[in-house]
């Protein structure tokens, strides 16, 4: 009885009607010629009603494996699903579309920050700060608010490392490490809906 | 009477600032805002102390709005106010959550994930303009 080694991939990227075939999903381990053999078992064939995720789930794997050659005995590692997603041609991206979103980000975050300023009364804070310091009074204590304004924008983007990009290059920023962690909720979620070997319908619903 | 007065006067005092300072702590903390200055600056060990510096930072803040002193300073140190004033204040607006989940979400809607630079600029222009907008104009209508 030979021992082989599998380990699911994560998240593999394919086209429309291609062949998944299991070395594309796993990495296989053990004697040469039968992970030769094991490697070109043919998955499933991508087709347009798969939509743009497929989940492979490691039963589905070790079942062929035992269909081909049922003495194996098989060790498993690793991820217990692959999110297959499929790419179709890519998207134009349109750069009307892009300005609207733009103008949208850039017209609400400064009508975001007025309504702030406002509700903080910072109008008032600045005043009361100004006469503070200097001891006169100034309706509009421009001398703080105009460096202020400026210091917003900086303060951003330091926040976001687009200054610091360079420098620290191993380090994500934030921003990253929060667009992983939606990845990973949007794949938890696929893993669990998408994949038929983890939900059972009742027949007749 | 008088004397039980003025010490439950003291008391709710003392409990409205513990609980004011602890919210701001608290606050403070979700948003993760020392731990990405220390991050961006190498400065790790040094937490501690700008622990004691918002500390600091709010005791003299509040001491000075409630008692309405003047200092008499040149006024040319209100620039230098006024940046720290914003930088602190944009990297709290870059720090809410929910200006953190809202690229992921809209990049991905609409795939332009490697454009991400752009649409945080049209965040930070328009606060910044938004800001300017405001001060210059609004304020004044």
């Amino acid at each position: 009885m030979e021992l082989i080694y599998v380990r699911m991939r994560n998240r593999v990227y394919v086209k429309l009607n291609q062949e998944v075939k299991v070395k594309d999903v796993v990495k296989v381990i053990g004697p040469e010629d039968i992970v030769r053999k094991l490697e070109d078992i043919t998955l499933l064939e991508v087709k347009k009603e798969d939509k743009n995720i497929i989940i492979i789930d490691l039963v589905q794997v070790i079942q062929e494996i035992g269909r081909m050659d049922g003495e194996l005995e098989v060790q498993t590692f690793g991820p217990a699903q692959t999110i297959v997603e499929v790419v179709y041609e890519k998207r134009k991206f349109s750069f009307l579309f892009f300005i609207g979103v733009w103008m949208l980000l850039f017209i609400g975050t400064g009508i975001t920050i007025m309504n702030y300023h406002v509700d903080v009364s910072m109008q008032e804070v600045h005043q009361k700060l100004f006469k503070l310091i200097t001891g006169r009074e100034d309706k509009s204590p421009l001398l703080i608010q105009i460096p202020y304004s400026f210091g917003l924008g900086l303060g951003m983007v330091l926040f976001f490392n687009h200054f610091f990009k360079k420098r620290f290059n191993e380090e994500p920023s934030p921003l990253e490490v929060e667009m992983f962690n939606y990845q990973q909720d949007l794949d938890q979620y696929v893993i669990m809906n998408e994949n038929k070997e983890s939900i059972r319908q009742i027949d007749d619903r | 009477m008088m004397t039980g007065n003025l010490i439950l006067v003291a008391v709710i005092g003392f409990a409205g600032g513990l609980s004011v300072g602890a919210g701001f702590v608290a606050f403070l903390t979700v948003l993760g805002l020392l731990p990405r200055l220390t991050q961006l600056t190498k400065t790790m060990k040094m937490i501690h102390y700008y622990e004691w510096a918002v500390v600091f930072g709010v005791l003299a803040g509040g001491w000075l709005s409630l008692q309405g002193n003047i200092l008499h300073w040149n006024q040319y140190v209100l620039p230098i106010i006024g940046v720290a004033n914003g930088v602190f204040n944009g990297m709290l607006a870059a720090a809410l959550t929910e200006v953190l989940n809202v690229f992921p979400i809209l990049s991905k809607r609409i795939g332009i994930q490697d454009k991400m630079v752009y649409l945080i600029m049209a965040v930070v222009f328009g606060k910044v303009i938004g800001s300017l907008f405001q001060w210059i104009y609004f304020v004044n209508l």
